[in-house]
């Protein structure tokens, strides 16, 4: 697993990669916030503000299939976690199910709640696409973000990419032995791997950390390149925040 | 001559009790070349990192420059004393070399544009400026193990520690390691079981067998006494 995956359009030089990292997050924030706060039945809104995601994807060359790749995963979850409403949502009936009605406000709710979780997880998505790991936390550092949290950040992230070497290490192994056939034998062969794998990776990022320590690390993950703030990225930053701030508060308008 | 690193009887227990060094005692002097041997388990590895303060001895005491390695000298210490761990993918942990390379100097308070021309000019030396802004896992076996010197060399050491360094590696980049190491100026300490690497390159020999120093003396003596090489387990 690459230390690039994740962050691989971090090397791509474009408007949003010259803005430095605390105005990545800070931008991020304002528009995850703006999003998840849009009050029910603010579709226009929510569509603007999807303009603006989705216009920021296309400056940083992040390829919308990419995006939405990415988004899959946490959007399954608040996929999941919506269904019940609806269903639960009183009112008019749409479809029955069984013992159960689907209500046309439970349909209405359930899109609003789909569509904000969706738009409002496109700038995370666009800032971990965007940003080198230590560049990141330099960024949350300059937010006045604490150093420990900082760092133990930057600690779960070497030992995430460590922990998915040697699964695949393991797996490799274990394949090459042809094993894994049938459900028992492959139910113990994963419970096998993933205690071997959690062992050996813990093994290797104290190894880490001591290669770490001999070169005088001292808790904080110094930076080579200093974030440069330029006037065109505070004012490209202030005007994205101007604009999605003003998007959301025309939703609250009489 | 002067004495760069001092082991003063030093004895090492692991956490669980066991014995990994014992009452080890030897010095190395300012630009000298010692070869670390021994079987495996012997205690070599675990002798390097206490070096380097990383371990920190059960009894006696490591002397650098004269000064006992302790939590107020230790910082110092890792300046002079840079250690090439035995995995160079245990070294490498940054998005680009440049930036693995930069580390040391970094922790070291060295600005950002000392620090990148330090380690731009310390690639340039290792062949390896083409790859700065290269990932570790992009870099052949050999690569990976000159960018892991590299990140130590910045530091510019008194003392260079390797850990086996030329294990896994093909003939050519061996080759070339040993022709690196050969033209360095610091004080070399490396621990191998390669004896083909070292001799040559080293004028003297350390022995470790079960955690005890079994031989203190001139590498091409050792190596021309089969015997003994077989006694301390150092050939089949």
């Amino acid at each position: 697993m690459s230390f690039r995956h994740l962050d691989r359009f971090a090397q791509v030089r474009s408007p949003v990669t010259r803005v430095p990292a605390a105005g990545r997050v800070f931008g991020t924030v304002v528009l995850a916030l703006a999003t998840a706060t849009l009050p029910a039945g603010a579709w226009v809104q929510l569509g603007l503000l999807a303009a603006v995601s989705l216009a920021l994807l296309a400056i940083a060359h992040v390829p919308l299939r990419v995006a939405l790749a990415r988004l899959a995963w946490p959007l399954g979850l608040v996929l999941l976690a919506s269904l019940a409403l609806l269903v639960v949502m009183p009112g008019e009936p749409l479809a029955r199910l069984g013992p159960v009605a689907v209500t046309a406000q439970g349909a209405d709710r359930f899109a609003m709640v789909m569509g904000r979780a969706m738009v409002a997880l496109l700038p995370a998505v666009l800032l971990v696409s965007t940003t080198s790991f230590p560049e990141l936390l330099q960024g949350l550092r300059e937010l006045r973000v604490p150093v420990a949290v900082a760092t133990a950040l930057g600690l779960a992230y070497r030992l995430l990419y460590l922990t998915v070497d040697e699964l695949e290490r393991l797996q490799r192994a274990a394949r090459s032995r042809h094993a894994g056939g049938g459900v028992t034998r492959r139910r113990h062969l994963i419970t096998a791997i993933a205690a071997a794998t959690l062992g050996r990776a813990f093994v290797r990022a104290e190894r880490t950390h001591a290669a770490m320590l001999a070169r005088g690390f001292r808790g904080t993950l110094p930076l080579l390149h200093a974030p440069v703030w330029t006037y065109r990225a505070v004012l490209n930053v202030a005007a994205v925040s101007i604009l999605v701030l003003a998007v959301a508060a025309s939703a609250r308008l009489p | 001559m002067t004495a760069l690193v001092q082991a003063r009887d030093v004895t090492y227990h692991y956490p669980d009790g066991t014995p990994a060094l014992d009452t080890v005692a030897f010095t190395v002097a300012a630009g000298e070349r010692v070869a670390l041997l021994g079987p495996t388990g012997a205690g070599k590895s675990t002798l390097l990192q206490s070096l380097n303060g990383l371990l920190r001895p059960s009894a006696g005491a490591v002397l650098v420059g004269g000064v006992a390695v302790n939590d107020e000298t230790v910082t110092a210490v890792r300046r002079r004393v840079g250690l090439v761990f035995q995995n160079p993918d245990d070294q490498l942990f940054l998005p680009s070399l440049l930036e693995d390379v930069a580390f040391g100097p970094l922790n070291a308070g060295a600005s950002r544009a000392e620090a990148a021309t330090r380690s731009h000019a310390v690639l340039e030396a290792l062949g390896l400026a083409a790859a700065h802004d290269r990932a570790a896992h992009h870099l052949s076996g050999g690569e990976r193990r000159l960018a892991a010197l590299a990140t130590v060399l910045v530091s510019q050491p008194d003392l260079l520690v390797l850990d086996e360094p030329s294990g896994d590696l093909d003939a050519r980049s061996r080759r070339r390691l040993r022709d690196i190491l050969a033209e360095r100026r610091e004080a070399l300490l490396v621990a191998t079981h390669d004896l083909e690497f070292v001799r040559g390159l080293c004028s003297r020999a350390l022995v470790l067998v079960a955690g005890k120093l079994a031989w203190d003396g001139a590498l091409d003596v050792l190596l021309a006494d089969r015997a003994m090489m077989e006694r301390f387990g150092l050939v089949a």
